[in-house]
């Protein structure tokens, strides 16, 4: 019997926002102009609820935000350890940084909140804010750390005989060889991570952190007008994610811009 | 079928197939059955014409309305509700649902009517129908044991937390000065003031009491029933308009609160 093998590419297609499309109507335009669009329309033409609706939730947009940064904040910094952990030839550092990542992304983000919120409100005293940031960052600090680990691998192992054979030792060929050239690779995918973060920060809602959901929650429960509510909630978010995206891939463009030639 | 299994095992491939045919056969049999008696079933409640109320709780707020040890709804609205159905001609069925967005789920027709400790307000009455009332409360203010605080005016500038869209969370968010905080459930708001996140909770009396007098007794304390200007009363919430299960719910809660059922149900769920 003649096998045939069946290949499953995955590679990488155009990416979206595509940095190559130079049509008019791209489908980051399109998303982007037509939510922007259809908030004007909806505050302007039925100012009723809508504008309320918008003027409710700005301190809720600022509380998503610094959720975001400062849980990516930590997830850059346990991710780090973990990805070096990761690769590291120290048994002890290695081990625990893989337990932690596959203890980590074992448990569904949802129950991890739950766990930490309640878990740390029993063992100290921290205001709700940072327990959910804890919480986001140490979840995301295991991804990350598979990120980093991937990005480092990425880099020539002919890099590191030169860095050592130069009397570089470990440490700082990681420093000054590794790191700097697996930057580059990293900060794509670092940047859909930050991305992600920023949807699943409207789960904290649950543990009553004030985020834009919560905020949107609060204003239905007392007007009663939850699908204009979630319709505004739903454009807000796209249109931050939006130009998260179109920032993201500008700087990848630009990090790109030595393989290219 | 399955103590009959042992005499079934074929000792050929063919005898097994017969047997798969045979047990497929049965099952379908088992089928037509079942089908036949639950037509029967729908046949006779119809011929009994007592028309089926479906009431939405959120059973997160004991002695009211909670989730039992054995994961049933149970409560003082409960079995009130229970009594008004048999008492007026209908099935009751409780559905748990979450406290948020328990409106729209009426709204859009997800279930006939509301039972879950619903307070009459005038907001409310203008997207919703209320039946008469059978419940008075307060809001209740739950402090942590060795507070001094003695009500919402000592807490300014403190974090106070309530169950969002309820009346005790209004109450909050009316006071001068006090940082509202809004939990999904009024438990989730316990804990938090439990563990010092916040200063304090509001929510109706009876609710307070079961909290602070039973579970977290060592810890909290009901420091104060606020005075909200006028008491507030329970109502069932039904979708504007519709009469014909409104006039049911009256009916049946007429009829209870007539009886002494009530200081029953007082005693058994309430105490005092």
């Amino acid at each position: 019997m003649s096998k045939k093998n069946v290949v499953i590419e995955v590679g990488d297609g155009a990416a979206i926002p595509d940095p190559e499309d130079k049509g008019l109507f791209t489908a980051w335009r399109i998303s982007f102009f037509g939510t922007i669009a259809i908030i004007c329309y909806l505050i302007i033409a039925k100012p009723d609820p809508y504008l309320d609706i918008i003027k409710f939730l700005p301190d809720g947009i600022m509380v998503t935000f610094k959720v975001t940064f400062a849980s990516i904040g930590l997830a850059l910094v346990l991710g780090l350890i973990a990805g070096l952990g990761r690769i590291s030839k120290n048994r002890f550092f290695n081990l625990a940084a893989s337990t932690y990542i596959e203890v980590v992304r074992g448990i569904p983000l949802l129950v991890q909140l739950f766990y930490i919120y309640f878990a740390l409100g029993n063992l100290i005293r921290v205001p709700d804010m940072v327990a959910a940031i804890i919480a986001m960052g140490f979840c995301y600090g295991a991804y990350m750390g598979e990120v980093f680990r991937a990005g480092i691998n990425s880099i020539d192992d002919g890099q590191t005989e030169a860095s050592l054979s130069l009397g570089f030792n470990r440490s700082q060929t990681m420093r000054y060889v590794i790191l700097p050239q697996a930057w580059r690779t990293i900060l794509p995918p670092v940047g859909n991570e930050f991305i992600a973060l920023l949807k699943d920060t409207s789960l904290v809602s649950i543990l009553a952190v004030s985020d834009i959901l919560r905020r949107g929650r609060e204003f239905a429960s007392e007007s009663f007008l939850y699908f204009e509510t979630y319709t505004m909630i739903a454009l807000i978010y796209l249109m931050i994610t939006l130009v998260l995206s179109k920032l993201l891939s500008n700087m990848e463009n630009r990090l790109s811009h030595y393989e290219r030639r | 079928m399955r103590g009959n299994d042992f005499s079934k095992i074929p000792t050929h491939a063919e005898d097994f197939c017969h047997v798969l045919h045979q047990t497929y056969r049965e099952k379908k049999m088992l089928k037509k059955f079942a089908l036949t008696l639950a037509m029967l079933i729908c046949v006779s409640t119809t011929a009994m014409a007592q028309k089926t109320i479906v009431f939405a709780v959120d059973a997160t707020w004991p002695p009211m309305e909670f989730l039992n040890s054995d994961k049933e709804i149970v409560g003082y609205s409960i079995d009130y509700m229970t009594a008004a159905a048999k008492a007026a001609g209908f099935t009751p069925v409780f559905k748990n649902v979450a406290w948020d967005g328990i409106f729209a789920g009426l709204a859009t027709g997800k279930y006939d009517a509301v039972c879950s400790s619903v307070s009459i307000t005038e907001k409310r009455k203008k997207t919703m129908d209320f039946s008469t009332p059978y419940f008075k409360v307060r809001q209740a203010l739950i402090v942590p044991r060795d507070s001094n605080v003695k009500s919402l005016a000592d807490l300014k500038g403190q974090k106070v937390g309530g169950q969002i869209g309820t009346t005790g969370y209004f109450a909050i968010k009316g006071a001068d000065g006090v940082v509202a905080k809004s939990y999904d459930e009024v438990g989730l708001a316990m804990e938090d003031l439990k563990v010092g996140r916040i200063a304090a909770v509001v929510c109706d009396d009876p609710v307070a009491a079961n909290y602070a007098m039973d579970q977290y007794k060592d810890t909290l304390k009901i420091a104060t029933t606020i005075e909200t200007g006028e008491v507030e009363f329970y109502g069932i919430a039904v979708k504007k308009g519709n009469k014909e299960v409104l006039d049911l719910v009256n009916k049946g809660i007429e009829a209870v609160s007539k009886t002494p059922y009530v200081q029953e149900l007082q005693q058994k769920w309430i105490g005092q």
